[in-house]
């Protein structure tokens, strides 16, 4: 048979021609496909596939056209010495890209499983974000709602009106809150310096922590313990403790908690509850004994007054009936003040300005009982309304206290009247100021006992205090006394301005 | 004799001395095989259906896995079967001009050649001569893979493990 020999010619060198093209493009789409996921093992064996094409597709081709030529060109020979070598390097990288594609197979399962794994990972790796997230979220809810706590227990800490001090357990101060630094270190800012303070310095019995440490080792705690406290003045303010023993205090060790209230208010309200149940007792005795010791009086006086008609003035008997007319007048005066310090009668209610009843009390005290040299000074609140009270009581009362003031301050000194309009309770405030020798410490609770006095006697009854406190009682107000040994005192009338309540008593 | 120790001496055994004089006689050498020149043709030859098994099974492969539904790996699958057509045209030209020597060729004149084929010439020549324009079947594999490659890299979603479209 015979053929034509150019379409073998064309094909050959043709076709090597375009296989030698057509696997470098492949080879080059190959190499842009492991560049676009360079981690993908599927891309890395085809890129791998594609280079041992384009090597088979070169040698094949280069012998193919090499065999043409030289057939061609008459070289039959020098293409016999070649073809061996063309012809093995075929077959090797025959048996290479044979042997390279026979691990589809396995490449492909690789990539599925480092796929799945990956996928896994993937899934894993959102979920612990998203629990990453949660839990940043849970520690964020959790931070700010301990930072809150935090800063409300703070709150408490610094806002208390009570002294709180964090100590250890040898009782040196590790903190105090303001409401402790001031009452310890005379202001807030004293904090830091008290901090490393032992306790007990303050302690106006110092043997008082070892028994309070005693009591909290023993039990835990203790409550309601009486202190006196050692104020930053020097004064001792009595205070109700009570302490807790903390075991774990925030890594500092064990520590005392102890919460000091003070109880010098209370104790003072005790004191004049007390005073007004013996004032109360007081005045019913003293009422049943002015009304038997009345009637008697009032028989005597009658009696006398007839003797004395019957006496000729200045005689002897005539002056010894006057004597005895005057002292029972000044037994029935008195009784009569009694009879007033605890009469239950209502006081008259009567719309009143204050300030003028005042100012007709310093006038009649100017002109008649102040001495020159005592110098009389008024601070009025213009805002207090017309009040409502017994004027002529209310009149009673300041000239009392005025005329304590004029003996307290002795022949020279100075003597205010202070009002002061208590709007938020609707009570008006009147003192009588004045720097006098003061009331000793022993003296105040009695001032307002029937008969006690500290002026010799003679000079006083010992009922001004006890009457004008009667009339306070009754129109719903109260009598207060600050008074400092040799520096004056201060006795200050509260009266409710509309007038007292209805079932008010004394 | 040996001298082995003082005053004593020990006689090889007779195993011994006769490998000695087999090693020592004149015969061919055995070390190393001798190859003809149809050793290579048939390296070669094995070459070509290793390389029409693997194209084969990568055929089968892509079809058990479904990868054929995606455009890529279907041309891919193309250019595998038009290897495996190839390589089956290569071994059967080189079967009966070299392996066989049934076939040969003639140059009659620069544009002419004379295919011989013997008693079965009507067929096999040609048979032989198609199977010589073997790059029309090279070619168009190329062609495929190269096709294929480029849907691949078109569109690698659904066309590799882990990259399925979202």
């Amino acid at each position: 048979m015979t053929v034509p020999f150019w379409p073998l010619f064309a094909v050959d060198v043709g076709g090597s021609l375009a296989m030698i093209a057509l696997s470098f493009l492949c080879l080059g789409t190959a190499t842009h496909l492991r560049r676009a996921d360079p981690e993908s093992l599927l891309r890395i064996y085809l890129f791998w596939v594609c280079v041992g094409l384009a090597g088979f597709s070169l040698s094949r081709a280069a012998g193919h056209i090499a065999r043409q030529g030289l057939l061609l060109a008459g070289r039959e020979d020098l293409w016999a010495a070649l073809r061996p070598y063309s012809s093995a390097v075929n077959t090797l990288l025959f048996v290479a890209l044979a042997a390279v594609t026979l691990f589809f197979e396995r490449v492909w399962k690789a990539t599925e499983r480092i796929a799945r794994d990956r996928l896994a990972l993937r899934r894993a790796r959102a979920e612990l974000l998203e629990v990453n997230r949660e839990l940043e979220r849970l520690a964020g809810d959790r931070a700010r709602a301990l930072a809150f706590s935090e800063r409300q227990y703070r709150r408490i800490f610094e806002v208390a009106r009570d002294p709180i001090l964090v100590l250890d357990p040898e009782g040196t101060i590790r903190e105090i809150n303001p409401a402790g630094a001031k009452l310890l270190g005379g202001g807030e800012e004293a904090a830091d310096r008290l901090r490393g303070a032992p306790l007990v310095r303050f302690l106006a019995r110092p043997g008082a922590w070892r028994e309070i440490g005693a009591a909290i080792e023993r039990r835990g705690f203790v409550q309601n313990v009486e202190l006196e406290l050692r104020r930053a003045d020097g004064v001792l303010l009595p205070v109700l403790a009570s302490a807790v023993r903390d075991r774990e205090s925030g890594g500092e060790g064990a520590a005392v908690h102890l919460i000091a209230r003070d109880i010098e208010e209370r104790r003072r309200l005790q004191e004049q509850m007390a005073q007004a149940d013996r004032l109360a007792s007081i005045g019913q005795l003293s009422a049943g004994v002015a009304h038997e010791i009345n009637n008697p009086l009032g028989v005597i006086l009658g009696y006398t007054q007839l003797l004395l008609r019957g006496e000729a003035p200045g005689s002897e008997r005539h002056r010894d009936l006057k004597t005895i007319e005057k002292h029972v007048r000044h037994c029935k005066a008195i009784v009569e003040d009694l009879l007033k310090f605890a009469r239950r009668s209502e006081p008259k209610q009567e719309k009143v300005d204050i300030h003028r009843t005042i100012e007709e009390v310093l006038h009649f005290f100017g002109q008649n009982a102040a001495g020159g040299r005592i110098r009389l000074e008024s601070d009025f609140d213009r805002r207090i309304p017309e009040v409502v009270v017994d004027e002529k009581k209310i009149k009673q009362v300041l000239l009392n206290l005025l005329m304590n003031a004029r003996h307290a301050v002795g022949g020279e000194g100075t003597i205010r009247v202070v009002t002061r309009w208590l709007e938020e309770e609707g009570k008006l405030a009147v003192a009588v100021e004045d720097d006098g020798c003061g009331i000793e410490d022993k003296d105040l609770p009695h001032i307002f006992d029937p008969f006690f006095t500290t002026k010799p006697t003679g000079e006083g009854t010992g009922l001004g205090l006890s009457v004008s406190y009667g009339i306070v009682r009754r129109h719903g107000g109260e009598i207060r006394v600050e008074s400092r040994p040799g520096k004056g005192s201060v006795f200050t009338v509260v009266l409710p301005a509309a007038g007292a309540p209805p079932e008010e008593e004394t | 004799m040996l001298p082995l120790r003082r005053g004593r001496t020990v006689s090889p055994p007779p195993a011994a001395l006769a490998a000695f004089l087999f090693f020592l006689s004149a015969s061919p050498l055995h070390a190393l095989q001798e190859h003809g020149p149809t050793d290579s043709l048939v390296l070669h030859q094995g070459a070509h259906l290793l390389f029409l098994a693997a194209m084969g099974l990568l055929v089968l492969r892509l079809r058990q896995r479904g990868l054929v539904r995606h455009p890529g790996w279907r041309k891919i699958q193309l250019a595998a079967l038009f290897f495996v057509l190839w390589n089956a045209a290569a071994f059967f030209a080189h079967l009966l001009d070299e392996q066989w020597g049934i076939v040969a060729t003639v140059r009659l004149a620069p544009a002419w050649v004379r295919i011989e084929a013997g008693a079965f010439g009507e067929i096999l020549a040609p048979l032989y001569y198609l199977a010589r324009l073997d790059h029309l079947l090279c070619v168009p594999a190329m062609a495929f893979l190269y096709a294929g490659l480029r849907d691949l890299r078109r569109r690698p979603e659904a066309a590799f493990p882990g990259e399925e479209e979202p």
